[in-house]
């Protein structure tokens, strides 16, 4: 039942990120193009050494998507949806374990993801419910997105933050080294209804399965015919 | 754990994929039906050495890294509680800065309008008299216009009310530029932060179409500040103009007027001047907004109502109203 190349896909895309190719990245094409982004400053301010001590950077490149600005759109064009981009940096979770929550949501309307996460027991999945209310409330107030629940997770994934080093003592005064991870989460909620598939390799249906085949058969050359 | 999410993603996805509802059956091994198998125990077996265990890892304080994040949602006393409990001092703000007045803080002595203005056609009576009403028939306006000629000999109420209009044009139209050296030109430090404000990761669209009255001075006063050589000079022009305004949000949909359908204006503009500087130029101060005149066209996109707290007692009730709807109107009518 559990289809090996679906299982495989789902492991491709606990990758860096974006986080794999899916539907929304590929057919839809990402509304956020890199082209019109703002610029990305220095890390520091000129004159400022890297120093362990200063507050950690971070992902900064994320919230920039908010503050492109499209032309309008002409009449003949279809209506440009609304996205808003959110980044919840170090936060005190594990990264694999933050993959199976940010995978789980992607895809499915706001509402859905919020409901369906309150039944995780999962530390992340309070995060992930968290932020997804933090990005709703700033596309409704500064996005001009006009109905909350009309959102849907367009991306969601999850990259390596700080991680602090402790010690611990094994058997025999062996020594150990406790890793305390970070993570930070990204999410990109995009207006509208989601889409019907949000992986673009999803199994078709029987009837288009059967109307490609057939025309993958249609379309085969005979050579040295007549 | 990992392998009963793993299988409930996978269900789901494969669910979705051949368009069936998810069954019962997930939810429950969503749900905290853990531990349940040897993999997922989490204590040891014999408990007897527990707190020797514990003792083998060295705590570790872990730092919070959103902290200053968290810190501008709490109120000034808790910020000095935290500080407290961290053996810090307050932060010394540190103002080195000199400061330059370049502008009043408002509009002393506000024109009133006479209602029904705009309205009223010229021919009748009352529109006759308003007409007739000119500046020379006011003393204090006339005093002021007498202050402004001793700095600027060659002051003229019927040339100015011309150039306002020019103002008025070129600080509009470096606001729809994003213009700022322009709009800084042409707008007083007090209107700048409003008008930008509204436009911040908009497109505006904006069009004088034409003046359907010639542009009048109807008031002016002057003031000073700090000293009595300090002058200030504020003066209301009344403009009737068609205007064009069409504002597309971020994503370039259109929020609010159009770009086919022209609207007639009437406006009655402050303009100001520092008359002590003598690089003071005449810039978009303020607007005098009656009472009586009629509301702006609502924004086509709703808000939510906010849920107003009920009136403790002892207190007056507060206003009843569209709190989210004004709120919205203002900010996006707020650039015309």
């Amino acid at each position: 039942m559990l289809s090996a190349r679906i299982l495989q896909r789902i492991i491709a895309t606990n990758a860096t990120w974006p986080g794999g190719i899916t539907a929304a990245a590929a057919i839809l094409l990402p509304s956020r193009s890199p082209s019109s982004v703002p610029e990305l400053g220095p890390t520091r301010p000129a004159g400022v050494r890297a120093m362990s001590f200063l507050p950690p950077t971070g992902p900064r490149r994320w919230p920039l998507y908010n503050e492109q600005v499209f032309p309008p759109t002409g009449a003949d064009e279809a209506p440009r949806p609304a996205f808003v981009c959110h980044v919840k940096t170090n936060v005190k979770y594990s990264t694999k374990k933050m993959w199976y929550i940010a995978s789980m949501i992607r895809g499915m309307s706001i509402e859905e993801a919020l409901k369906q996460l309150q039944f995780v027991n999962k530390k992340g999945a309070q995060i992930v419910s968290e932020a997804l209310k933090e990005a709703q409330e700033m596309a409704v107030r500064d996005h001009n997105v006009e109905f909350k629940n009309n959102l849907w997770v367009a991306e969601s994934f999850a990259t390596k933050g700080r991680v602090l080093k402790g010690l611990r003592r094994h058997a025999r005064a062996r020594p150990g080294i406790v890793h305390y991870r970070y993570t930070h989460y990204f999410v990109r909620l995009e207006e509208g209804a989601p889409p019907e598939q949000y992986y673009a390799d999803a199994p078709l249906p029987p009837e288009e399965m059967l109307k490609r085949w057939l025309e993958q058969r249609r379309q085969r050359t005979i050579t040295h015919s007549l | 754990m990992t392998t009963v999410l793993k299988s409930a993603i996978v269900i789901g996805t494969v669910a979705k994929a051949c368009r069936l509802k998810v069954p019962q059956q997930t939810r429950q091994i969503l749900a905290a039906q853990l531990p349940a198998s040897e993999q997922m125990r989490f204590k040891h077996w014999n408990p007897k050495f527990r707190v020797l265990r514990g003792k083998k890892i060295i705590k570790v304080e872990l730092p919070n890294f959103n902290e200053d994040e968290e810190a501008k949602q709490l109120s000034p006393d808790e910020i000095r509680k935290k500080l407290k409990e961290k053996g810090m001092l307050p932060p010394r703000p540190w103002q080195e800065r000199t400061m330059s007045i370049g502008c009043t803080g408002g509009v002393f002595e506000e024109y009133v309008p006479p209602e029904g203005d705009g309205k009223v056609s010229i021919v009748s009576t009352t529109g006759a008299k308003q007409r007739l009403t000119a500046l020379e028939k006011k003393g204090k306006s006339m005093l002021s216009v007498r202050k402004i000629r001793s700095y600027d000999e060659e002051f003229d109420v019927g040339e100015f009310a011309e150039q306002a209009v020019e103002i008025y044009k070129a600080a509009h139209q470096a606001l729809t530029a994003r213009d700022k050296a322009t709009l800084h030109a042409n707008v007083t430090e007090l209107a700048y932060p409003k008008m930008m404000q509204n436009v911040r990761h908009k497109t505006v669209r904006w069009q004088l179409l034409k003046s359907l009255e010639p542009p009048r001075v109807v008031h002016v006063r002057h003031t000073d500040i700090l000293n009595k050589e300090n002058v200030f000079a504020q003066v209301t022009v009344r403009l009737h103009t068609q205007q064009l305004l069409a504002i597309y949000d971020r994503f370039g949909r259109l929020m609010y007027g159009s770009e086919v359908v022209g609207k007639d204006v009437l406006e009655y503009v402050v303009f100001e001047k520092h008359l002590a500087d003598e690089y003071g130029r005449w810039r978009i101060h303020s607007k005098v907004v009656p009472d009586w005149m009629p509301a702006r066209d609502p924004v086509t996109r709703t808000w939510r109502k906010e849920p107003v707290p009920p009136p403790e007692e002892g207190e007056a009730e507060p206003e009843k109203g569209d709190q989210g709807a004004e709120t919205g109107e203002k900010a996006a009518a707020a650039a015309s």
